[in-house]
């Protein structure tokens, strides 16, 4: 047995190993030496020539030589995967300082967010949607909610009008009498959407919106109603919030009152919102007008209700600290990303 | 209406208010009379003392000015230096010390002039806001008061209320009128002071004739002849009650008219009757075409339709709005007829809209005064017409009434109120409060209901709610406790259109477009490409009738004249805004209304749109790739947003030519289960051009009404499949002519159910292909929910796929 050409055989191979820089070069070493071809599979095909006595022993050196070289092979790949895999990702660092792409983030507007937030408040109570058109016959805006014709009341809302018997719908309250025309008490309903008024100046948008909340049943008093608003108005801004009711005149209610809630704000100390007042106007409100009951051909010996309505951008201003009415139509995205929910 | 509490307090004594306002408007506002204003002159003049010149001297330092010793009081002493030269030793004069604010929010404080401390200020009638204009400074009546504050001592320690007197409560439109109601808010008399005028022996109905031929529209008629008055100036005091409530003084006569108005809410009209023809008066309605020149020289055209108080020639006033201009009182006039009338509130009001002309006394008209007030007020005015500018006044005056008003009276039980305002109330409070108001109260014995009959001023209260308001409101509202009420109903189902355009505006939302909520009017330049396109739109699906939109009768501005027809005027007037602030990329959509009306017949309609518009690229600034346009962008979120609704079948194509405003090569009709419901396209570059949008700008629109028909659709889930699917790509040559949809339509439909998937990965153009063609390369991918399939079907459908779109379109395949 040649020893030396074993040891020249290892000492090539550990060197040839120790020498490469690239998993590349390695398997081409590899095969050389291990490969069919290879140094060490040469070595293997000489056991033939030997003696049957001195196969075994040259047998298990050539395993020997054979497994340590595996080993080394192993090691040394293991190695130089890590070393690539390292160079890879330093030649893919990135500077995190730079910004991302704009991200367009998806909003909805705040007259949206609070009509939402209402309707889900009053769901809780059993109240349900109702919508109506912009434009409103005079008998559905002013007749049917007890404004007769040539009656002073009418100047309590700068109208719009449209043609000689059609206006903008000055109030969501048209809802109101389509829905009783339409639907038997007892009804719980919200009515939602854009209302118009010919008037615009610092604290004035010609085009607003209000939400209406109908109440008919057998038994409705006053103190529902308080206690409805008082409800809700804890419900949006704080639970610490106190409601008052202020007597006030709309025609389609009786009694009627506007109803005021210490300042969620200031927590009613007085502030630049509430006109140091400590309170702040939120909504209009009564018991259905029997009139009003009448016209929609419900008994108002039988039933009563009642109404409220709130305006939906005045909800917006007091919740979200808005200053500037005007940032509601204009549409800035730098107003309406604000608005995450 | 302005309120004096000085006024006031000739009525019911509020005297203790006037230091403390706010305590009193708070009992007006929670009694439903709001008081939105308080306006304290003493405040004005807080820190302003009645002071005496002790000592004058000249500043050292300058020929001007004087330095004064100036007194307050025994012992309290104030060094200022003055520049007027009207002062002398002795004078009594208006000193503001440090603290005060004069009128234009002038703060005095100590100074020193030129060397000199001075601790103070003398004031001039300019300076105290008392006169425009002033020579020196004021010199005050010896016999005030040495530190007397000076609005006390000038009577200029009025306090006046803004009070919003809502329209129902006509009877509160005068001092007199809400004396009464804070009497009976605080339970306090009232102090009455009227007494009959003294007449002479001359008889009005002699001198003067009256016919009142339209009873309905004027239900009472009084009037008086005063004879041989002198018209002047107004006495002080009647000058100052009604400049305290910011009216101007005009003649004693006029003057008087105003003040007894101002008083008992009665509006009167002082007719000269040297120019009424034939001494007579007559009520009743206009002649069509009639002239009238109202007193401020407008000349209106009547129609026929109005009530006129005419002599025995011509109309002398629009009853209850306005007077003639040759008929009113002059420097010469010596005889008067006065009128004092009950007309019909809505003739009044009809009048008075028609031509625009908004007076105090139409405006108390229009409300309702009191009926049974007319002969107190023409009493009173004639008396003060007397008293400031001579005369006499005739006996006998008219009152024509035919029909006494009748107060009918309410019917009303305990257990009613109770049940309005939910909480148990004594029989006694009730009553109470009811007399208090100036009702007669009558209960029979034995019963539960109390007849009450309310006062003639309070015409507003006919039905037994309006006690429960009364009631409520006096005896505080605070006392109505707070309880849920309870509903025998079961809770309904929201309207559906505001649960779909709630869902739509939420998927738009998480493509990133944020909501914009646009007016529903809009100029008529913001509206014309719309306009112009109508052909166009109306094959997307977004079609109307009428020939003009819809105009406002009377619109606020020319920025907002007519209804729109579409979203888009407003989102594309909103990315301008943002462009010009800085917005460079962004995301906008509104879910919103159309109204149309067509000519023919009467009804509006109401169509529900959405839309959406994208403007820049979000590809950051220091990187570029992303090259895809833009109008592909809001193609997939539209498809999306259209996807997520349950809707199917969207197809992109166009028919006839683009909306003017579109880019002709880059735009879309979309049609959706074979219906176009709407358009996409970039803008055109001339529109955004002109419009100032330096950068792409891609719009979209869509009919919510033609997308909701037959939503919600219920999700019903569908098999994935668990046997494996395979992939397989093909490349067609296809001409320009051909769209890469239909294409894709096509092997869609060669392919069967079992192809699941066709996506373009490529498309390219070569010289080889030449200019009119291209390459259009697709991704199919194969699968069968029930097995593996095999190489054999796979080639056999793909086949099959070949053949059918190259025959269909003889194209080859590259």
């Amino acid at each position: 047995m040649d020893e030396n050409r074993f040891e020249e055989i290892r000492v090539h191979a550990i060197g040839a190993i120790e020498r490469t820089t690239s998993s590349s070069g390695l398997y081409e070493v590899k095969v050389s030496i291990l490969g069919k071809h290879g140094k060490v599979s040469e070595l293997m095909r000489e056991m033939g020539k030997l003696s049957k006595e001195d196969r075994p022993l040259f047998g298990k050196r050539v395993n020997e030589l054979k497994e340590e070289l595996e080993a080394a092979f192993s090691a040394k790949e293991e190695q130089l995967k890590r070393q690539e895999w390292e160079e890879r990702v330093q030649s893919e660092e990135l500077d995190l300082t730079l910004p991302g792409p704009k991200a367009f983030r998806g909003r909805l507007h705040p007259v949206t967010l609070v009509i939402q937030e209402i309707v889900s408040i009053f769901q809780r109570l059993g109240f349900s949607v109702r919508t109506g058109p912009l434009i409103e016959s005079d008998d559905y805006n002013f007749k049917a909610l007890n404004f007769p014709e040539d009656h002073p009341a009418r100047d309590m809302q700068d109208t719009f009008f449209i043609d000689e018997h059609h206006v903008l719908r000055t109030h969501t309250s048209p809802i109101q009498i389509r829905t009783m025309e339409s639907e038997k008490p007892p009804l719980r309903i919200l009515a939602p959407g854009m209302v118009f008024r010919c008037d615009s100046d610092m604290s004035h948008l010609p085009q607003f919106h209000q939400i209406e909340g109908l109440w008919i049943d057998e038994k409705v008093s006053m103190a529902n109603l308080k206690g409805t608003i008082s409800f809700f108005a804890r419900t949006f801004f704080d639970q610490s919030v106190k409601v008052r009711f202020r007597p006030s005149f709309f025609p389609f209610t009786e009694p009627s009152a506007e109803v005021d809630c210490s300042c969620p704000r200031c927590g009613g100390q007085g502030c630049r919102m509430c006109g140091h007042s400590g309170w702040i106007e939120i909504a209009g409100c009564g018991l259905v007008h029997p009139n009003v009951l009448s016209y929609c051909g419900i008994d108002p010996k039988k039933w009563q209700g009642y109404a409220f309505g709130l305006g939906i951008e005045r909800m917006a201003i007091i919740k979200y600290n808005i200053e500037d009415i005007r940032l509601f139509m204009e549409n800035d995205l730098r107003f309406l990303e604000q608005f995450r929910v | 209406m302005k309120i004096s509490l000085k006024w006031l307090n000739e009525y019911i004594d509020v005297s203790n208010f006037l230091s403390s306002p706010h305590e009193l408007a708070n009992r007006l506002t929670h009694a439903g009379l709001e008081v939105e204003e308080i306006q304290s002159r003493r405040k004005d003049y807080e820190n302003v003392l009645v002071g005496e010149i002790l000592q004058k001297e000249r500043h050292p330092d300058a020929d001007r000015l004087t330095v004064c010793q100036v007194t307050t009081g025994v012992g309290i002493v104030h060094q200022i230096v003055c520049g007027a030269k009207n002062h002398n030793v002795g004078d009594r004069v208006a000193l503001a010390l440090p603290g005060a604010v004069l009128p234009g929010n002038f703060t005095i404080k100590n100074s020193r002039i030129r060397g000199v401390d001075s601790g103070g200020m003398l004031c001039s009638e300019k300076e105290l806001g008392l006169a425009d204009e002033s020579e020196g400074i004021i010199i005050l009546d010896r016999k005030m008061a040495l530190g007397q504050p000076l609005a006390e001592a000038m009577g200029l320690d009025d306090v006046t209320f803004e009070l919003k007197v809502t329209p129902n409560r006509s009877d509160c439109l005068s001092h007199y009128g809400l004396a009464r109601e804070i009497s009976c808010l605080l339970g306090v008399a009232l102090r009455t002071s009227f007494r009959p005028a003294k007449t002479s022996n001359l008889s009005t109905r002699e001198k003067m004739g009256l016919d009142v031929r339209e009873v309905r529209h004027c239900p009472r008629y009084a009037g008086a002849f005063v004879s041989g008055v002198k018209i002047g100036e107004s006495p002080e005091w009647l000058r100052s009650r009604l400049n305290s409530i910011g009216m101007k003084s005009i003649n004693n006569v006029v003057d008087v008219t105003n003040f007894v108005m101002m008083e008992l809410g009665q509006p009167l009209h002082a007719f000269d009757a040297a120019f009424l023809k034939d001494s007579k008066i007559i009520v009743e309605l206009s002649k069509n075409q009639e002239k009238f020149v109202t007193l401020d020289g407008t000349e209106l055209t009547l129609t026929g339709e109005e009530l006129v108080i005419r002599d025995g020639a011509k109309p002398v006033a629009l009853a209850g709005v306005i007077g003639s201009l040759n008929s009113g009182v002059r420097e010469e006039t010596v005889d008067l007829f006065i009128e004092s009338a009950y007309f019909l509130p809505s003739t009044v009001r009809r009048t008075s809209r028609k031509f625009g002309i908004e007076t105090d006394s139409a405006y108390r008209f229009a409300r309702g005064v009191d009926p049974e007030g007319v002969l107190r007020a023409l009493d009173r005015a004639c008396e003060l017409i007397c008293e400031v500018a001579g005369g006499e006044i005739f006996k006998d005056p008219y009152d024509v009434y035919p029909s006494p008003f009748v107060q009918e009276k309410i019917v009303i039980s305990l257990s009613f109120v109770e049940e309005r305002l939910g909480y148990k109330i004594e029989e006694e409070l009730f009553t109470t409060w009811m007399k208090r108001m100036g009702c007669k109260v009558h209960q029979d014995v034995g019963s539960q209901l109390f007849e009450v009959v309310p006062p003639p001023y309070r015409v507003d209260l006919a039905l037994a709610e309006d006690l429960v308001e009364e009631f409520g409101r006096l005896n505080g509202y605070e006392n109505i406790p707070e309880v849920l009420p309870e509903s025998k109903g079961e809770p309904q189902r929201d309207q559906l259109t505001f649960l779909l355009e709630g869902e739509v505006s939420r998927l738009a939302r998480e493509m990133g477009y944020a909501q914009a909520i646009n007016y529903s009017f809009v100029s008529a330049t913001m509206h014309e490409p719309i306009l112009q396109s109508k052909e166009s739109l109306k094959r997307a699906g977004l079609g109307w009738e009428a020939s003009h939109p819809i105009a406002l009768r009377n619109p606020l501005n020319e920025d907002l004249t007519e209804m729109r027809l579409s979203l888009l005027p407003g989102l594309i007037h909103n990315v301008v805004h943002n462009f010009r602030h800085g917005n460079l990329c962004g995301r906008l959509f509104e879910v919103g209304l159309v109204v149309d009306k067509p000519e023919d017949q009467g009804d509006y309609r109401h169509f529900r749109r959405l839309a959406l518009i994208a403007w820049g690229n979000e590809v950051g600034l220091w990187s570029s790739q992303g090259e895809v346009p833009l109008v592909f962008d809001v193609k997939t979120a539209l498809g999306d947003i259209l996807k997520s609704m349950g809707g199917a079948r969207l197809q992109w194509n166009k028919e006839g030519v683009a909306p003017s405003f579109l880019h002709p090569g880059q735009w879309s009709h979309l049609k959706y289960e074979n219906r176009n419901i709407g358009i996409l396209g970039k803008l055109h570059p001339e529109f955004s051009e002109r419009l100032k949008i330096k950068t792409e700008c891609v719009v979209a629109e869509i009919n919510l009404d033609l997308l909701f028909v037959g939503m919600p659709r219920a999700v019903k889930a569908a098999p994935i499949g668990k046997f494996p699917g395979v992939e397989r790509d093909i490349a067609f040559v296809v001409p320009n002519t051909i769209s890469a949809g239909m294409v894709q339509e096509a092997i869609q439909k060669a392919g069967g159910k079992l192809l699941r998937r066709v996506d373009i990965f490529d498309t390219f153009k070569s010289d080889d292909l030449g200019n009119d063609r291209r390459s259009l390369a697709y991704r199919l991918f194969y699968q069968d929910f029930e097995k593996t399939m095999t190489e054999d079907q796979i080639s056999a459908l793909q086949k099959e796929v070949i053949d059918r779109v190259c025959q269909k379109f003889s194209i080859a395949v590259r």
